[in-house]
């Protein structure tokens, strides 16, 4: 799973590059524009140090706030999966916030929080948080009739043991969903990054920006790329074996 | 204790017609009972109101000291997290665990009870199924097609098992097996297809126990009945 997440982003990547230099070439633009294939690999060399560095800040920072997105979300969608005026409650408005484009929200925090770590970790797991919550709240407010009509009918049904049923039931959904939200996560820090902060790769990539350095920008994306494949095929590891243990298949 | 079904109606919602109406009859006894009739009557639909699943009907329904009423059915699952024994053993009465082991035994269910629900044929999942809701603390169980896809000798010694360890116990037995329904109930009520002046009959069935041998005669006698009657 993981050698082939790394090698489906290789390929993608290198495809992009080949694009990339299918246009330069045809186009004759200079390297200015698009750098040759040996400009790209001496960025390399030079940035690759601090660019791993800011990398792995970028991805501490999503880890952590995917984390306390999931966590989150599963306490606000247990909460929510209830028919009580409660339940209807949050699920109204998770529907109504999710409709909102959250990075928009970003410059406020930005001015109330600075551009430290908790502006960044904030941005990150806000963007991951509502797609999750809503998957969670629709999985949980599904019954299992054919599983939990015994329970409720001899009055054993507790809320630990509905939750159970309906993780266990739609663990493949789940875990898919977590896996998922990892790349909303980095979006979120790398967004983040970009507006305002003072550290990580996004950062990275608006000094790029600003001097039109293409080959940092592709540099920058390819760390980013083989990071968030590498951990979302460790997230799916996790996913695989979390089922095989618990299903026993 | 009995139970009393008057003039029960029922309507399933956006439907014009009813799926039965002016539904009546009295189980005064414990035992086998049957409801017996062509798919799509209602069998199911009087069941759950029975049970109290449905409270969209008319008419009334008196449980006379009747507490618990249980409905099961051949589409229940047990969770797949671990085997099927413990999963029986976190949902009965320890008290109950000598009967459960008998249960598992006449049931056939010996060589798979350590296995996990979804392993398991569908006949032994609705054995295990109906393993679980008969060792419950209820004075009504109903089993709609609870013995679905199992095979014609074992359903009749677990009926006969069932009669012989839970005699003050009401079963209301949904089935399309007339055979089997006329030989083991005591009642059978008969659901009449669309035309008929009352829409259910009730039979006396041969209600044969353990041991006890069924005179061929008294079960065609009870087959015609049935037969005449839907």
């Amino acid at each position: 799973m993981l050698l082939r997440r790394v090698f489906q982003f290789f390929v993608i990547y290198f495809l992009f590059i080949l694009g990339l230099m299918a246009l330069k070439y045809s186009l004759n633009l200079s390297d200015y524009v698009i750098p040759a294939p040996s400009g790209i690999f001496q960025t390399l060399v030079v940035e690759y140090r601090q660019y791993s560095i800011a990398t792995i800040n970028t991805m501490t920072v999503a880890i952590i706030g995917q984390i306390l997105s999931v966590i989150m979300a599963f306490v606000i969608g247990i909460t929510g999966r209830q028919s009580t005026w409660l339940g209807s409650f949050i699920k109204v408005a998770a529907y109504n916030i999710q409709a909102y484009p959250i990075v928009a929200l970003a410059p406020i925090l930005f001015i109330l929080l600075g551009d430290g770590f908790l502006t960044r970790l904030l941005i990150a797991a806000m963007i991951c948080y509502f797609p999750v919550l809503l998957s969670v709240l629709g999985i949980m407010s599904k019954p299992i009739d054919d599983i939990e009509h015994f329970y409720r009918v001899t009055n054993r049904m507790r809320w630990q043991l509905e939750v159970k049923i309906r993780t266990f039931e739609n663990l493949t959904q789940l875990t898919t969903v977590v896996a998922g939200s990892a790349t909303l996560a980095v979006a979120g820090t790398i967004v983040a990054e970009f507006i305002a902060a003072n550290a990580g790769i996004g950062y990275n990539i608006r000094i790029a920006l600003y001097q039109s350095d293409l080959s940092k920008i592709l540099i920058a994306l390819f760390l980013i790329g083989i990071t968030v494949a590498v951990y979302q095929a460790l997230l799916e590891l996790l996913g695989t074996a979390i089922k095989r243990a618990w299903t026993g298949r | 204790m009995s139970l009393l079904c008057k003039n029960i109606a029922f309507t399933y919602s956006g439907a014009e017609n009813p799926i039965f109406a002016d539904v009546s009859f009295h189980l005064s006894a414990p035992g086998f009972h049957s409801f017996s009739g062509p798919s799509g009557v209602g069998k199911t639909s009087l069941a759950k109101i029975i049970a109290g699943d449905i409270t969209s009907y008319s008419g009334e329904v008196s449980t006379n000291g009747l507490q618990t009423i249980l409905y099961s059915h051949n589409k229940e699952r047990l969770p797949g997290w671990s085997n099927v024994d413990r999963h029986l053993n976190q949902v009965i009465l320890p008290s109950m665990r000598s009967q459960k082991d008998e249960l598992i035994k006449i049931f056939g269910l010996s060589d798979c009870i350590k296995s996990r629900f979804d392993q398991l044929s569908m006949g032994q999942q609705n054995r295990v199924n109906l393993i679980r809701y008969l060792l419950q603390d209820c004075e009504v169980l109903i089993m709609d097609e609870s013995m679905s896809n199992v095979d014609e000798s074992t359903r009749e010694n677990i009926i006969l098992a069932i009669k012989a360890m839970f005699p003050h116990r009401y079963f209301i037995y949904i089935s399309h097996n007339v055979m089997e329904v006329a030989k083991f109930c005591d009642s059978i009520l008969v659901f009449r297809t669309n035309g008929k002046a009352s829409p259910v009959v009730m039979i006396k069935g041969c209600n044969i126990g353990k041991g006890e041998i069924l005179s061929p005669a008294a079960l065609d006698a009870t087959l015609l009945e049935i037969m005449n009657a839907s």
